[in-house]
């Protein structure tokens, strides 16, 4: 193992693969992350404080424990710190990886009904995760954001029970212990219908077809990273945009894409070309209507909207920013299809039933 | 001592160091059976049996230090492994009374607060003394039960929300308070000293003189008049080196005299009523002993309510200001941030990566809130400050009002490093929460 100070902490090694294809970790004294679907890797630990991280013998043993902190101890951040004799024990890690990826297939498993990428059942990969982090509590002596088993079970308890599936049985009967012992409120009910309401949304995506009269129309990705998860519809080219002239206005229709079961009501929207603009918000079917306006603010007629160039047309949605690139979304995509058609040893009851679902 | 007694005990002693939570796991597998309740599936004990009973109960960490570093030498490790396996019969005990407890708890169909977390102390204190658990002990079950779920504080706050429905005793506080405001007056000595030492005291020391000297300027540090000053200077129209209201310790410039009761005009910790601090003491109380004297505790808080910083001590003092001189250097979403301390540069770059954790889980953006629903919590979090300092000063208040020392340097650090961690999570998971809202409706 080597230590290096990357950004005034120590860590094992650079982020081993940037967002979204990383699932990380949070743990007493540390951030643990690997590339979501490389799972023989060992972690890269980042230590947030080496000092807390009492867990550590558990993966490098009580002489790499002891080395770590020993080394760590007042070292110059300049350095790098070689431990040859010091490394993640075999498969001593495997449960907080499949933890990480829990986490990870709740916020970025890209479900499509494009792609024909099933959804995941949210409240059975909720109690899954929500079991696995109970049972790795050794790893939580100071309470880190993915130490809260409470926050997996509360919204939730509603949606398990009435799957008429052994294995669903088993896990609500362990959350039940669990919020039992915890003094939760937690009491699962029928999912099926719910379940089938994660699609109807979906139902409502758009289909391409220009609208009539039309000055300008295009389509776009709308980069994950951006949005929270949960609301469109992961494919590429989720978005459809027209600048369509209507009575004496010119108006930006924007139509993206939507998977549910959140909705997109509230996200920001924005086409610009040149000095054109239009700016708003999507609604909860993943629509907007915006008025366009020149640099002046002023709305733009239709004479002037069919003289302009739209070529140069760029839509943002959500936060905006930096965002993944789509050869990193194909990436994930051939990862969760790959997960879906041949489920691994590590596959969460979640994905099971998903991909029993798709025959 | 003959340098042959010396190299015979060296070779004793061929083990080296250990983790501090191995030496526990161990310990407690040799204990054997009769504690399974309080074990985890793999026979090592339940994170809250560490926290909660064996930490404080049996390796008294607040009186024996040696025993809380990450790692232990093999002698320390010796004593601790024999301190737990020593009280074997007691964590037995403690583990039937447990069993009892969560029995009553069904009965009573009691749902409410962590069943480990509130239960585990009290089961080892009735496991010390009442021994194991017996038919006729039922009752005391039930009475344990009623007190932890009713709650001793509830009945304290009731002592004290009668006190001081008496106008008498209103006025009594308020015209204490018209004399403590006035006697609290800054003397205008220089500040630039007091700075300097806590450059000091927020470094690093790698040497052990350099650990010796930080404490030492610590010490002194605490003798100096700035902290008293500042804080004085904060209740008038004199300068202090930053806007009390911009870092979030009061909402009015200059610092007004503290209420009695009743609104208090804002949420800052420097707005609160007296009775409101009261009330705040006495919630944290639960674990204490005895409850306090509810009208001493009043006429104490008016003291300290009035004195600068809201606290008494001149350790918490001199805490605060240099928690203010940490937060002013900390924005957990800013990316390349230069802070002036070591110290406040470590938990800078722990709390990056905390965003950055937030980020890669898809409840924030690069830098920022990824749904509009989150700004106002997201705004937050990036003035850090506030919130930091919020935090920090209810600590001090609990240390002030309870009389801990803050005076050493390393447990000064962990609490000024203990706050961020605690406020980033916190809001973190506010953040997460306001995603997470629409899901559950």
């Amino acid at each position: 193992m080597r230590l290096i100070n990357e950004s005034g902490l120590w860590t094992t090694g650079a982020a081993p693969a940037p967002i979204p294809a990383v699932a990380v970790l949070e743990v007493s004294g540390a951030v643990l992350s690997w590339p979501v679907d490389e799972p023989s890797r060992s972690p890269v630990m980042s230590f947030t404080d080496a000092a807390r991280a009492d867990w550590m013998w558990r993966i490098l043993g009580e002489t790499g424990h002891v080395a770590v902190i020993e080394a760590l101890r007042d070292a110059d951040p300049a350095r790098m710190i070689e431990l040859p004799s010091v490394s993640v024990l075999p498969g001593s890690a495997d449960s907080l990886r499949r933890l990480a990826l829990g986490h990870w297939l709740r916020r970025w498993w890209p479900a499509s009904r494009r792609d024909g990428i099933t959804v995941l059942d949210r409240g059975v990969l909720d109690a899954e995760v929500a079991v696995l982090t109970a049972a790795a509590e050794d790893y939580f002596t100071d309470d880190t954001l993915d130490a809260d088993v409470a926050g997996l079970l509360a919204p939730r308890g509603v949606a398990l029970a009435s799957r008429r599936d052994p294995r669903v049985e088993v896990l609500v009967a362990q959350c039940r212990d669990l919020a039992d012992e915890m003094g939760l409120e937690w009491a699962a009910q029928d999912v099926g219908v719910a379940r089938r309401e994660d699609y109807a949304l979906a139902a409502g995506r758009a289909d391409g077809s220009p609208s009539p009269g039309a000055i300008a129309t295009g389509e776009v990705t709308i980069a994950w990273s951006v949005v929270p998860p949960g609301v469109f519809d992961a494919a590429e080219r989720n978005l459809d945009w027209a600048v369509v002239s209507e009575g004496a206005a010119v108006t930006a229709r924007l139509r993206a894409a939507v998977s549910g079961p959140d909705s997109a009501a509230g996200i920001p929207v924005s086409l610009r070309c040149g000095p054109f603009h239009a700016v708003g918000v999507l609604d909860a079917t993943g629509g907007a209507a915006l008025p366009v306006l020149d640099a002046d603010g002023q709305p733009v007629d239709e004479a002037r909207a069919w003289d302009a160039d739209w070529s140069a047309t760029e839509i943002s949605v959500g936060a905006g920013g930096a965002a993944e690139s789509g050869e990193l979304r194909d990436r994930v995509r051939a990862f969760a299809r790959a997960r879906l058609a041949a489920p691994t040893a590590d596959a969460f009851l979640a994905e099971l039933l998903a991909a029993e679902s798709d025959y | 001592m003959s340098i042959g007694s010396a190299t015979s005990e060296g070779a004793v002693r061929v083990q080296s160091a250990v983790p501090r939570r191995a030496v526990i796991d161990r310990a407690w597998r040799a204990i054997g059976s009769g504690v399974e309740v309080l074990s985890a599936d793999d026979g090592g004990p339940l994170r809250r049996t560490v926290k909660r009973i064996l930490d404080p109960l049996v390796l008294r960490l607040r009186s024996n230090t040696s025993y809380s570093a990450p790692v232990l030498a093999p002698e320390v490790a010796a004593a601790m492994h024999t301190l737990i396996v020593g009280h074997g019969p007691q964590l037995r005990a403690t583990a039937d009374w447990f069993v009892m407890l969560k029995a009553e708890r069904r009965r009573q169909r009691l749902t409410t607060g962590n069943a480990q977390e509130l239960y585990f102390p009290v089961c080892f204190e009735l496991a010390v003394t009442k021994g194991v658990p017996q038919k006729e002990d039922q009752h005391t079950a039930t009475e344990v039960l009623h007190d932890l779920h009713r709650g001793r504080d509830r009945t304290a706050i009731e002592v004290l929300n009668r006190h001081v429905e008496d106008p008498a005793v209103v006025a009594r506080l308020a015209s204490l308070r018209d004399r403590s405001w006035r006697d609290v007056r800054p003397d205008g000595n220089i500040t630039g000293p007091f700075f300097t030492g806590l450059v000091t005291v927020l470094g690093a020391a790698v040497s052990h003189r350099e650990v010796t000297a930080r404490q030492r300027v610590w010490t002194a540090l605490i003798a100096d008049a700035t902290p008293y000053n500042l804080g004085a200077s904060a209740h008038g129209a004199a300068t202090v080196p930053w806007s009390i209201v911009e870092i979030g310790l009061s909402s009015v410039e200059p610092q007004r005299p503290p209420a009695i009761d009743g609104d208090a005009g804002g949420d800052r910790p420097m707005d609160r009523s007296v009775v409101d601090r009261v009330r705040a003491t006495l919630r944290r109380a639960l674990d204490r002993d005895e409850l306090p004297d509810v009208p001493l505790l009043c006429a104490e808080e008016v003291d300290r309510a009035c004195a600068p910083w809201g606290l008494m001590g001149e350790d918490k003092q001199a805490a605060l200001v240099a928690g203010v001189e940490m937060a002013t250097d900390l924005r957990p979403l800013g990316d390349s941030v230069s802070t002036r301390y070591e110290l406040s540069g470590r938990v800078q770059a722990r709390l990056v990566k905390e965003a950055y954790v937030m980020h890669a889980r898809r409840y924030l953006a690069a830098g920022g809130a990824i749904h509009p629903r989150q700004r106002q919590v997201v705004d937050e979090l990036a003035a850090f400050a506030r919130p930091y300092l919020s935090r920090l000063w209810a600590r001090l208040h609990g240390r002030d009002v309870w009389q801990e020392s803050c005076g050493d340097v390393d447990d000064l650090r962990s609490l000024l490093e203990g706050a961020a961690r605690s406020v980033s999570l916190d809001h973190r998971q506010r953040i997460k929460a306001m995603l997470e809202l629409r899901a559950a409706g």
